[in-house]
């Protein structure tokens, strides 16, 4: 059964981005690796950060956590990226670009997509 | 309106085939008691889909979702208990109620072995309700022919 997560919750600001990432990681603890795609403010999760404040958890260290859990298939969207002025160099993570009209064709490999 | 979208692409399939084929469910309830209409689609759909003769594995409320599992909570008379309608759903169907520990903790919701593990002054899990790991989830979703998330 394989499982596209979407996610396009900024990393700050709310619990989202995190709890999100935490059904990643435990998805893998269970054998069950997602492919995650990126979307709209989701994209800010990917940038390094170097200062995160010391109120919040640093979502980049999870990011970061995702390839030792084997989650290694990791998309994001062209369109949101330009919307942030962003190219994939800019970002902490190889990632795979695809653009928005390619997007439904990606979803549609997949069993599950979990939308968060 | 993402979620929308892919969440129109799960439900196609089992749409066509509704009247020959049962399938096996497992609903994510992530939307609160706040967000009525979203809250109220999660349940109407997992009603139905107990209607139809599919098979709901489990619901597993997470994030705001889990204000759900809340027995504290008192609406005025002439609004919707999300919470009652969950549970008597729960009882007609023997559908499993899961609420994540970690969110529940974290926002205020205890049942008995909580409560006296961390000593605190009440429980307020509704009955009905499972405090769960989010493993649960995974194991859900690996045996189930669809998953669907409502929220966000």
């Amino acid at each position: 059964m394989s499982c596209l997560m979407i996610l396009s919750c900024a990393p700050y600001g709310s619990r989202s981005a995190k709890e999100s990432l935490d059904v990643a990681l435990v998805l893998a603890a269970f054998e069950q690796q997602p492919a995650i795609l990126f979307l709209n403010e989701g994209v800010l999760q990917l940038l390094p950060a170097s200062k995160c404040p010391a109120t919040h958890k640093h979502i980049g260290k999870i990011i970061s956590a995702l390839s030792m859990y084997d989650i290694n298939e990791l998309w994001i969207e062209q369109e949101s990226l330009d919307q942030f002025g962003l190219t994939k160099e800019d970002l902490s993570q190889p990632v795979n670009v695809i653009s928005r009209a390619k997007v439904s064709e990606l979803c549609s490999q997949y069993d599950q997509h979990m939308v968060f | 309106m993402a979620g929308f979208l892919y969440m129109s692409d799960l439900i196609k399939p089992p749409a066509l085939h509704s009247s020959h084929t049962s399938l096996t469910y497992t609903v994510i309830v992530r939307c609160g008691p706040h967000q009525q209409g979203q809250s109220l689609s999660a349940f109407e759909f997992t009603k139905e889909l107990l209607v139809q003769g599919h098979q709901v594995l489990r619901v597993f409320f997470y994030q705001q979702g889990v204000h759900l599992s809340s027995s504290l909570r008192v609406m005025p008379q002439d609004e919707l208990d999300l919470t009652a309608l969950w549970q008597q759903l729960s009882l007609d169907y023997d559908l499993e109620l899961g609420v994540c520990i970690a969110v529940a903790l974290q926002s205020g919701i205890v049942d008995q072995q909580e409560c006296r593990r961390y000593e605190l002054s009440a429980v307020n899990l509704a009955p009905q309700f499972t405090l769960m790991g989010l493993g649960q989830l995974a194991s859900a979703s690996v045996e189930s022919d669809r998953l669907v998330s409502f929220g966000g």
